[in-house]
This record gives C-alpha cells, sequence and structure tokens, in this order.
C-alpha cells in the first residue's frame, strides 16, 4: 500500500519536473528565435546603425565593463571611479532610489490614512482624482523650474510615479480590511483608531501595499529613463547620448542593463515579500 | 486553571445578563422587537431560531458590536457602552488573523492594554494545552482544519478570562463527528471555568446537547418566542428518550421544519 503511494507520488513529481523542462525549452526556443530574427534583421537592414545585431550589442556590452568613469557622488560632493556601466546605472540610482523610497512612503502613508478615515478620504477623494491622471512625466516641467534638471529633478519625478502607485495599493489595502477582524479585534481589547490601523488594517492590507511597491520598482523604472531622456545624468540619458553618436550597439547595451538592473530588484524583492507574507 | 472560580457559590442565582425590551431594525427588516430575557451567571443558555430571527444581532449587542435602537442591556449590571475584555466573543467564520501565528492568536488580547497576567507565555500554552492544540503552535491559521481554527477562536477569546462566552454559531463550518467531539469539549471548558455562556445556532440538537435553557427566537419581526429549561446531566445522548422529547418540543415551537438538515 506505502510503495504503491510512494511510485504515484514519484510520478507526480516526475510528471511536474517533466513539465518544468517543457516550460524551460519553450522558453528557451522563443529566445532562440527572437535572436535570429534580430540577427536576420540586422544583417539585412542598411545602414547598419538601423538595427545594431547582437553580437554587436554583446561586444558594446562587455565594452562598457572594460572603461571607466568618474562620477560625482550627490550631497557628498566626492567622486568615484566605475567601471562605466556601473557608473552610470549609480547615477540613475542616485536619484531613483530617494525618489522610490520618498515616493513609496508618502504614498502609503496618504492611502492609509485615506483608506482609514472616512473623513480625510472625503476631503481628499475629489483632489485626488485630479491629479491622479496626470502622467508623472507630465510634471518635467516643474521638475526643471524648480530644481534643475539633475538628482533631484529627476528624484521628484520618480517621487510623483512612486507615489500613486503605492497610494493606491495601500489605499485599497485598507479599505479592504475586513470588519469580521476589526471586530474580533475590538472584543479582544483594542480600543483606539491608530492601534486598529496598526494591529489589523496594516497586516491585514500588507500584500496590497507590497504588490503596489512592487509594481512601482517597474514603473519607476520608465520613469526615471523618461526623465533621464530630458537631461539627468544615468542610464537613460546614456541612451540617448550614444544614439546622438550613432552608438546603437550602445544604446541596445544600456538597454539590456537596465532590464538587469529591474530583474535583479524585482526577484530580490519578490523573495522579500515571499517571506514577509509568509502566512499567505 | 486560575480562571474565574468567584461564579463557584451561587451558581444560578445571579443574573449576569439582563437584556431589557431592545429592539433593532434594518432598514426593511425589524430584526429585534422588544426581545427581553436574562442568563443566570454561570449559565449556558443557548439562542435557537431561523436565519434572520436577530440571534447573531442580539449576540453582537451583548458583545458591543451592534447599538440597538430602544432597549437596555446590562451586563453585571452595568449597560453595555462597547465592546470590552469581559465578554469574549467566538466568530462564526473564526476571524482568526490570518498573519498571526496560532500562538500570536491567543496571544493577542492578553497584549491589550497590557497583560498583567503573571506569565503570559505560560497562559498561553495553558490555552493552547487546553484546546489540544499541542504543537500546531507555530502554524498559520491557512494550515489548520476548521476545526482546530475554531479551537485557536475559542482559546483567543478565553485568553483574558472573559466572564462571559459568546458564540455566533461557532460549529457551523466544521464536519459532524468534529462536531459533536468539540462539544465535548466546550463542555469540559465550561466546567472547569464557570464562565457564563450565550451560544447562538439554529441547531436544534446542538442546542439540546449544550444548553441549560434554549431561548427559542422567531423570525421577522425578531422576537422570544419561549424558554425551555433543559435538565439533562451530561453528557447527553442523542438517542435518549428525554434529549428526544426536548427536541421535539423545541421544533413544535418554531412551526414548520425550519432545520433538518443536520
Amino acid at each position: 500500500m506505502s510503495t504503491q503511494t510512494d511510485t504515484s507520488s514519484n510520478a507526480l513529481t516526475a510528471k511536474t519536473f517533466e513539465g518544468d523542462l517543457r516550460r524551460y525549452l519553450r522558453g528557451l526556443g522563443g529566445l532562440l528565435v527572437f535572436l535570429l530574427v534580430w540577427w536576420v534583421g540586422a544583417m539585412t537592414t542598411q545602414p547598419s546603425y538601423l538595427v545594431p545585431g547582437p553580437l554587436d550589442s554583446v561586444r558594446a556590452f562587455i565594452d562598457l565593463f572594460a572603461t571607466s568613469t568618474a562620477i560625482v557622488v550627490p550631497i557628498l560632493g566626492s567622486s568615484l571611479v566605475l567601471p562605466t556601466g556601473l557608473a552610470h546605472l549609480a547615477q540613475t540610482l542616485f536619484h531613483y532610489v530617494p525618489g522610490l523610497l520618498l515616493g513609496a512612503t508618502c504614498g502609503i502613508g496618504l492611502g492609509l490614512a485615506m483608506g482609514w478615515n472616512g473623513a480625510f478620504d472625503d476631503w481628499l477623494r475629489p483632489l485626488v482624482r485630479v491629479l491622479r491622471p496626470i502622467p508623472p512625466l507630465a510634471w518635467i516641467v516643474f521638475a526643471i523650474v524648480w530644481f534643475g534638471i539633475h538628482h533631484t529633478g529627476a528624484a521628484f519625478i520618480v517621487f510623483v510615479g512612486a507615489f500613486w502607485i503605492n497610494f493606491y495599493g495601500a489605499y485599497g489595502g485598507v479599505e479592504g480590511v475586513s470588519t469580521e477582524l476589526t471586530d474580533a479585534a475590538s472584543t479582544l481589547g483594542v480600543e483606539r483608531d491608530l492601534s486598529m490601523l496598526k494591529l489589523v488594517a496594516l497586516p491585514s492590507a500588507a500584500p496590497q501595499v507590497l504588490t503596489g511597491f512592487r509594481t512601482s520598482i517597474g514603473r519607476c523604472w520608465m520613469i526615471v529613463v523618461g526623465a533621464e531622456l530630458f537631461g539627468a545624468p544615468g542610464v537613460g540619458y546614456e541612451i540617448i547620448n550614444a544614439s546622438n553618436n550613432l552608438a546603437m550597439a550602445t544604446s541596445v547595451a544600456y538597454m539590456f542593463l537596465i532590464s538587469l538592473a529591474f530583474l535583479c530588484m524585482d526577484v530580490g524583492f519578490r523573495l522579500l515579500e515571499r517571506r514577509v507574507l509568509a502566512w499567505r | 486553571m486560575a480562571l474565574s472560580t468567584d461564579s463557584s457559590t451561587d451558581r444560578d442565582s445571579r443574573e449576569k445578563i439582563t437584556i431589557q425590551n431592545v429592539s433593532r431594525s434594518y432598514e426593511s427588516t425589524q430584526a429585534l422587537d422588544d426581545v427581553s430575557f436574562s442568563v443566570s451567571e454561570g449559565e449556558f443558555c443557548c439562542v435557537v431560531g431561523p436565519s434572520g430571527c436577530g440571534k447573531t444581532t442580539l449576540l453582537r449587542a451583548i458583545a458591543g458590536l451592534d447599538d440597538p435602537d430602544g432597549g437596555s442591556i446590562l451586563v453585571g449590571g452595568d449597560p453595555v457602552t462597547g465592546p470590552g475584555l469581559d465578554r469574549g466573543m467566538v466568530f462564526q467564520e473564526y476571524a482568526l488573523f490570518p498573519w498571526r501565528t496560532v500562538r500570536g492568536n491567543i496571544r493577542f488580547g492578553l497584549d491589550r492594554p497590557a497583560c498583567d497576567c503573571p506569565d503570559c507565555e505560560g497562559r498561553v500554552r495553558e490555552l493552547i494545552d487546553l484546546v489540544g492544540l499541542d504543537g500546531f503552535e507555530d502554524a498559520y491559521p491557512k494550515e489548520l482544519s476548521g476545526g482546530m481554527k475554531q479551537r485557536v477562536g475559542i482559546a483567543r477569546a478565553l485568553a483574558p478570562d472573559p466572564e462571559i462566552l459568546l458564540m455566533d454559531e461557532p460549529f457551523g463550518s466544521v464536519d459532524a463527528r468534529t462536531r459533536d467531539r468539540l462539544h465535548a469539549e466546550l463542555l469540559d471548558i465550561w466546567t472547569q471555568t464557570g464562565q457564563t455562556v450565550v451560544f447562538v445556532t439554529h441547531d436544534i440538537d446542538e442546542a439540546v446537547t449544550l444548553a441549560d435553557r434554549v431561548i427559542v427566537m422567531n423570525a421577522d419581526p425578531g422576537t422570544v418566542q419561549s424558554t425551555f429549561s433543559i435538565d439533562l446531566e451530561h453528557p447527553r445522548e442523542r438517542t435518549a428518550r428525554d434529549f428526544v422529547d426536548h427536541v421535539a418540543q423545541i421544533r413544535d415551537e418554531l412551526g414548520s421544519p425550519v432545520d433538518t438538515n443536520h
């Protein structure tokens, strides 16, 4: 009897393994087909800068790490020498990270406050309705006149983008807190509104808050590149800078660098999320 | 078990909960219409009735979670103005905090406002032992079966040592065999702690199995139709003559076969 169960569970494991393998092979196939189409496209297009080929792009990517560039660390003012690719990535992070963190903090804060407090919600909801649809990049004009298009200005744009995504994550999360749980907490001695927020609403909204933050990680990469196209230093600026010199392969290399940076952050955050939300 | 022992002297004499002319209406329904009855200290009181008879509303009003339109509810002589640690509540759908472990859920009420128990960890262990969840201290609610979840729900409600335990169809979502076992365990706990219990159910068998007294309610408007004293020794045998008679009597009282699906 038990051996039978063993074999069937083994068979099940083998089956899922087979399924995984098939998925990976298909994924690999898709990539190869894309590379082939890209390669053929690059071969047959003239002039050659219109579509830089895969090999040229890889070469350009490697070149990003073969040379060094000095950058200035904001606030500290000291200069830092890094491989060129990392140097420009660091420049981007100098405004991406503060913009993201500050925007997320403020967005989550306002989302919690509005989702939790009805009066506050009444006061601000129309304002939110009006301001929310404005694309973050539209604020670039104010970023420029208020801060100048450098780190602060770019950080401001990222801030706006991170703000709204995190705002809605927190707002929806707190609004969806079940009254059963708040009832249970009140019968167990939770009296003050703030305690209820901390002990029930916040943990209960955590999945949505974290999803909001993870979404904003990706969205802010789009926004940051947009801001840099206007002249803030970083990988986005390097994309347009390289293309101005018709070094399209280098532009592609920076595009890959962004993709890689995003993937690392996304995977890292997913791992963190899985640990924090182990109870789900 | 250092739970409330002060009630051991005169269990049935003092009124613990007094419900006077309580009314509560929602938009189109009269959930409670002039409901009055009282529950003695240490009594196990079941409220039965069809769905929509306001029995849950009544329980929530005693808990302080719902504010009646008229009448008054006294607990230990004082009017109910809101929820309090003197009244523990067990919910139909458990209402466990999914982000807290079994231990964390049971501990919740001990930390608010601040626990005055000399050994909170010990108290939690004691409760886990009481409801038979040893070995599951660090499990999250999603890992537990319905019966186990409700054991946590009961332990969590018992933790602050309430004088009154309010139970809203607590075993409605567990299978019949588990329910029988939980009935026996609940009666054990009740005997040990001497708490006053108000237990809402739509299952007449369940009410007759557990209660000292059964309050029968009617729907729309929600009124108290009659009360029955169940003077049978525990454990009660469902096939015993007296038991069957009580069930039949209550079923007659409710008129049509309101609930036969057990």
